[in-house]
């Protein structure tokens, strides 16, 4: 790690003072991802802002929505009664997600901006890598991928964004707020994301310098029924292989809404919305389930390594649907 | 006198005599030590894997701050390789020249006033290479194969008669993958030179090794190296060599004339210790119709470094597993550009035990056969290659006691033929004969004059509990409570004791332990033979036993005399005894010494759509002769079995095809088994005290793990009705 | 703008090197100020620095628990954690478990349940599974094998701590740890 200055800002607008949009500063929340690369040498800032004492935490209700600071740690979140009660997609994909330290340790914010676990990315001493040096190519398309994603990509980068809350976020349209130097501002998490296209260097549409303040999310209405199924090699403490977050909104033997997420495949936390749309106002069964589910893959690219996650992206999404609907399989 | 023969066979579950220390944070590990003035080191590791540096820039790192020295093969001297040990050749020198022969081979040591400066000097060293096409595959027709590596290649009848006369024949090829140790501790050497006099803090799992290797590198007499190795954070084989960064270290702290410390990092981890190396295995059987088996013929094939060697004779446990009248087994060795492989927990029977124990019941399959049955009709009652009897064999007796704990008779023949809701459900079982190894040792046992015990060897314990099973025999044999014996271990200056590997410490150490508690009485004797004051006086052992802190008459229980008593008599601060053991010598014995032996029954749950495979049981029954302490020895069978699990189902080191990198060298992509992975475990232990040794004791610290991954995939097939012959069986293979 | 601290150079004695942060923090009930370069982690400052060597560096990644310590109450990595973000914080180790020289009711239940071989896992184990009996996810073994996944012990002595915090748990829980 090479050397930095420190400093511990306690409201935004010194946060974002310090920052100044800098590129050689950057944030420091729950440390999970940031001191992580830190250490690996991907990431080199010479100042290291420290935002965990900014007055963004707590989870508030606004309307039909919580607002989540995104200081919150997903610990916190995963217990939140509401969050409970009306959205067990959200807490079942927090609390199946990393560790019980390392959830006492990140935020909600961190969780969003999260970097790719690919082994190419974080090895400096791997040269081609178009997500950290642009242009230098991708080592990873020729090696073994397992934990790779097939959505949102192609030969210039095959790396998966591994979060699952944010899988279940995109499928609830939350919305991201953020304030920077320009002023404060919105996005749907589904607008906030961007796929690995031609600039896999570029993540999301956050600008540098700029601080997620807190995440809203929509609460599901009371006869909606969600969960969040995540497929991975061990019972625990692993990122996903596949992972499907459902929430169904049955009424009178019809689907009458659909929101579905995939984890493990994508570039980026991935919205199905061409499954959502197959499911709309058609009878819940394997039939229906399994058109959604490969509507949901239509586009995948793959390399040897990676093609196994087709059928079992599929696979997930159906026994997902399966068990949230309470169909008979 | 008292004699290990008085022993029980399972003695009893002492706890552990260094659990509050370990559980207090106060067991000091090699990483723990710190010296005075000391410096850090960090590793900088080659970017390809074979080739030349064509020009290395050091002057950044060398200009950056609190950077002493940055060490690369243009300033390092040519060092000696290290001597031959016990368990075969060193590893090449480090930065000798200029050639890569590895991804990840130290190619230069920065090291600087602390861990920080010296970790960010390191990534400021630029390597130039002149790269080469590396060899990484078995395949690979560049590379060169070594023929029976260890002459351990093996034939008795004719296993091509064998397979003619046979009515049932199965042959099939498994595969394993390259697995890293990965103790949980980073290794880490701390070096201090005084004079000529070096001290070193370093994770090893022998010291005695350590030193030998230190003292010829660096030319100075083995007296003047000591080797500390009291905790160490797990080994499993990887501290069994005296690695390059141990040299460096040693040679920076020498150069810098100040202590060195290097710490590896996790990554540096699974290149420079040694990993279970990758291999293929193709195993025929032939068996009579009624399934007597007629042949077996395995033939293994494994991944080796470029220029170091590896103990991984993968066919060679074939030959003495089952009575079988003919029998081939050959071994065969692929030099690639890939780092030293090392033994890892149950050396070359972890691999070749799951293609034997998988093809076993491929063959009851085809026999119709219960898999249980098949192995009993098999079953070696005698050495199948010496014709010998063994010193112990209790392989029936794991068998049965097994098949009744877990149910056995309750499992249907048909796979696939058991849900439990999208959940297929199969089990299933293996066998495990473990080969008889042990080194000889020293040990000292002194007592003092405030009447407690001293009792030590170089050898260390690396969480098998040799402190806790070398107490409680010291404690027995003296006729002293165990907190009156104080074992000293990991420390080079100590009686020379042998690895704590091979699963044979406890039975070098402990049978040396025997000798010197043995001759420590003698010596008492001795000093009261004339001793008018002493009701002992003119005993012979045999005539005596030790008890309540002394010795007593056997015939007259008021004739005894406790050790202080004695030694405050004839002015002695302590009396000691040294003692030795020698590995027996079948001809000798007209016996075959025997190893361990065990089965594994597994229940496995795989899910139907998904391919999840969770394991829901495992019954294992171990005999491993006496057992000195039924907590620690049952904790061994439970560590070695839940290592096969994760062979099973999860390790794999990943090689990148193009730059022979390793892919996924971190506890976040190399998986190993979490708590959640890991049922409740069922371990017996039955047999007798094996008659090779005084302790009756056999090894425990690898049988557990043998056996296991074979149990799984043969439980998957019952589950499922597909057979996966490639480890780790993931769900890719099962959707 | 109300940076705080702004940071002096560290006192050379402390941690040579670099101009760094002083941290004020209490380290098992005791204050502590430690100047040290900013690079330092939590774990590297409790080992090197306030010769805490308990806590113990099995990956420093993130990945295996190995440092579990308590930062105000909860359980978290030291080695993501900078030494600098522990301004004015409660850490608690694995040395501070004990109560007036007698060891903690855990440290006890892992010796009789034989829950370590090697040992170097074990402080994490032991301090991860005194928070899980505070999160009150010791209820049953599925919960206690889950919530100590984050802790990696290569030995495999799973089944035993398991069993040592079921124990512990029977014995009054929460209280436990009191």
């Amino acid at each position: 790690m090479r050397t930095f200055e420190y400093v511990r800002p306690l409201d935004v607008p010194d946060a974002l003072a310090a920052h100044a949009g800098d590129t050689a500063t950057a944030y420091l929340a729950g440390g999970t991802t940031q001191l992580d690369l830190m250490k690996d040498g991907v990431l080199e800032p010479a100042r290291l802002v420290d935002i965990t004492r900014l007055p963004m935490r707590g989870i508030f209700t606004e309307g039909t929505a919580l607002r989540v600071g995104a200081l919150t740690t997903m610990e916190e979140l995963a217990a939140d009664p509401t969050v409970e009660r009306r959205l067990p997609l959200v807490r079942e994909a927090l609390l199946l997600g990393a560790s019980v330290q390392l959830r006492n340790m990140a935020t909600i914010g961190g969780n969003l901006l999260q970097r790719t676990r690919c082994r190419y990315f974080r090895d400096p001493g791997v040269a081609a890598c178009n997500k950290r040096a642009p242009g230098s190519g991708c080592a990873a398309v020729t090696g073994p991928a397992r934990m790779h994603a097939i959505l949102g990509v192609s030969e210039r980068c095959i790396a998966l964004h591994a979060s699952d809350v944010a899988v279940a976020l995109v499928a609830l349209d939350a919305v991201v707020h953020v304030e920077g130097p320009e002023g404060d501002r919105s996005v749907p998490l589904t607008e906030f994301y961007v796929e690995a296209g031609t600039r896999p260097e570029v993540e999301h549409t956050l600008g540098h310098g700029e601080l997620i303040t807190a995440v809203e999310i929509p609460r599901l209405p009371e006869t909606t029924r969600s969960g969040y199924l995540k497929v991975r090699d061990r019972v625990s403490y692993e990122f996903a292989l596949t992972s499907a977050a459902v929430a169904l909104d049955i009424e009178n033997g019809m689907i009458r809404d659909a929101r579905i997420g995939l984890g493990g495949v994508g570039s980026k936390p991935w919205r199905a919305a061409a499954a959502e749309e197959v499911l709309r106002d058609a009878p819940p069964g394997p039939a229906v389930f399994r058109e959604a589910a490969e509507a949901a893959v239509t586009g995948a690219w793959t390399v040897p390594g990676t093609e196994f996650k087709v059928e079992l992206a599929k696979r997930t999404l159906v026994r997902q649907l399966t068990t949230v609907s309470e169909v008979a399989p | 006198m008292s004699t290990a023969r008085e022993l029980p066979v399972v003695g009893p579950a002492l706890d552990r005599v260094d659990g509050p220390a370990k559980t207090a944070g106060q067991a000091r590990y090699p990483s723990d030590f710190d010296a005075p003035g000391q410096a850090h080191g960090a590793l900088v590791q080659s970017t390809i894997a074979a080739g030349r540096i064509t020009g290395i820039d050091t002057s950044a790192a060398e200009a950056a701050p609190g950077v002493l020295a940055v060490f690369t093969h243009l300033n390092v001297p040519p060092l000696p390789r290290g001597p031959m040990t016990g368990l075969g050749v060193s590893p090449p020198a480090p930065l000798r020249d200029d050639r890569i022969l590895h991804h990840g081979q130290h190619v230069a040591l920065v090291v600087a006033e602390t861990r920080e400066q010296a970790t960010a000097a390191a990534r400021l060293v630029r390597v130039g290479y002149a790269s080469v096409e590396p060899v990484l595959d078995l395949d690979d027709p560049r590379a060169t194969t070594v023929d029976d590596p260890w002459g351990l290649d093996s034939e008795r009848g004719d296993v091509e008669a064998g397979l003619a006369a046979s009515a049932v024949r199965v042959e099939a090829t498994y595969t394993t993958p390259d697995n890293t140790n990965n103790p949980l501790g980073l290794f880490s050497t701390l070096a201090a030179w005084d004079g000529d006099r070096l001290t070193v803090h370093d994770a090893t799992q022998w010291p005695s090794m350590v030193r030998e290797t230190l003292a010829h590198v660096f030319g100075v007499p083995e007296t003047s190296v000591r080797v500390l190795s009291p905790y160490l954070g797990g080994g499993f084989g990887a501290g069994l060599r005296a690695w390059p960064h141990v040299i460096l270290a040693v040679h920076a702290a020498r150069e810098l004339r100040r202590p060195v410390k290097l710490v590896l990092t996790r990554p540096q981890m699974f290149t420079s210790v040694g990993h279970r190396p990758k291999g293929v295995q193709h195993v025929r059987l032939g068996a009579s119709a009624d399934g007597r088996l007629l042949a077996i013929e395995h033939r293994g094939r494994s991944l080796l470094a470029a220029e170091d060697d590896d103990y991984e004779p993968f066919a060679a446990g074939s030959a003495v597993a089952y009575a079988c009248p003919n029998v081939l087994t050959r071994d065969q060795q692929v030099r690639a550009n890939v780092p030293a492989p090392v033994s890892m927990r149950a050396p070359a029977h972890a691999q070749g035990g799951f293609a034997l124990e998988s093809a076993m019941d491929e063959l009851a399959q085809a026999l119709e056969l219960d898999p249980l049955e098949l192995r009993l009709r098999n079953v070696a009652d005698v050495h199948p290659a010496l014709g010998l009897p063994w010193t112990s064999n209790a392989l029936r007796e794991c068998y049965a006691v097994g098949a009744e704990r877990f149910g056995w008779s309750r499992r249907p023949a048909r796979p696939r033929s058991q849900r439990d809701g999208h959940w297929l459900v199969g089990q299933a079982m293996a066998g495990v004969s473990y080969p008889w190894y042990q080194a000889p040792s020293l040990a000292r046992a002194t007592v003092t004059a405030d009447g407690h015990a001293v009792v030590g060897g170089s050898g260390m314990d690396i969480g098998t509990g040799t402190y806790t099973v070398l107490t409680q025999l010291s404690a027995r044999l003296l006729g002293l409570p165990p907190e009156r014996v104080r074992l000293e271990l990991g420390d080079s200056d100590l009686p020379k004791a042998p690895q704590a590997g091979g699963s044979g410490l406890t039975g070098a150490l402990g049978s040396a332990v025997h000798d010197a508690c043995t001759k420590l009485l003698d010596a008492f004797l001795d000093l009261v033979r004339d001793d008018p004051a002493s009701p002992l006086r003119g005993s012979a052992p045999e005539d005596v036993l030790a008890a309540d802190g002394g010795i007593r008459r056997r015939d007259d229980a008021d004739r005894s005399e406790t050790y202080d008593a004695i030694l405050a008599r004839h002015g002695r601060r302590e009396l000691s005894a040294d003692g030795s053991s020698t590995p027996a010598r079948p001809a000798e014995l007209g016996m075959a010494p025997a190893g361990a032996f065990g089965a594994h029954f597994v229940e496995v749950k795989v899910d139907e759509d998904l391919g999840l495979v969770r394991v829901s049981r495992l019954t294992t029954v171990i005999d491993g002769g006496r057992i000195l302490n039924e907590k620690t020895a049952r904790s061994q069978i439970i560590g070695g079995a839940i290592g096969g699990i994760g062979m099973a189902l999860f390790e794999d080191t990943i090689t990148d095809p193009v730059s022979g990198r390793i892919a996924n060298a971190t506890f976040g992509d190399y998986l190993v088994p979490v708590h959640a992975d890991i049922p409740a475990m069922d371990v017996t232990f039955v047999g007798e005290p094996d008659r090779a040794s005084p302790l009756g004791t056999k090894g425990v610290g690898e049988v557990g793990l043998v056996g296991v991954a074979a149990a799984i995939a043969n439980a998957v097939h019952h589950a499922t009705g597909i057979r996966v012959r490639s480890l780790p069986i993931t769900l890719d293979a099962l959707l | 703008m109300t940076f705080t601290p702004e940071v002096p150079p560290a006192a050379p004695d402390s941690h040579p090197g670099v101009a760094g942060t002083t941290t004020a923090f209490t380290v098992n009930g005791t204050p502590r100020s430690v100047a040290a370069d900013t690079r330092v982690t939590l774990l590297d400052a409790l080992r090197d620095l306030l010769a805490l060597t308990g806590t113990k560096k099995g990956c420093d990644q993130g990945a295996c628990g190995a440092c579990t310590v308590h930062v105000d109450g909860r359980r978290v990595l030291a080695c993501l954690t900078l030494l600098a973000q522990c301004e004015g914080r409660e850490v608690t180790t694995i040395e501070g478990l004990s109560r007036d020289g007698r060891p903690h009711p855990m440290q006890e239940a892992f010796v009789r349940h034989d829950g370590f071989q090697c040992g170097y896992c074990t402080p994490g184990q032991i301090m991860s599974a005194v928070a899980l009996l505070r999160e009150d996810r010791a209820r049953t073994d599925k919960d206690i094998r889950e919530f100590m996944s984050g802790n990696l012990c290569r030995c495999a002595a799973y089944p035993n701590i398991v069993a040592a915090i079921r124990d512990v748990a029977q014995r009054g829980g929460v209280d436990a740890d009191l």
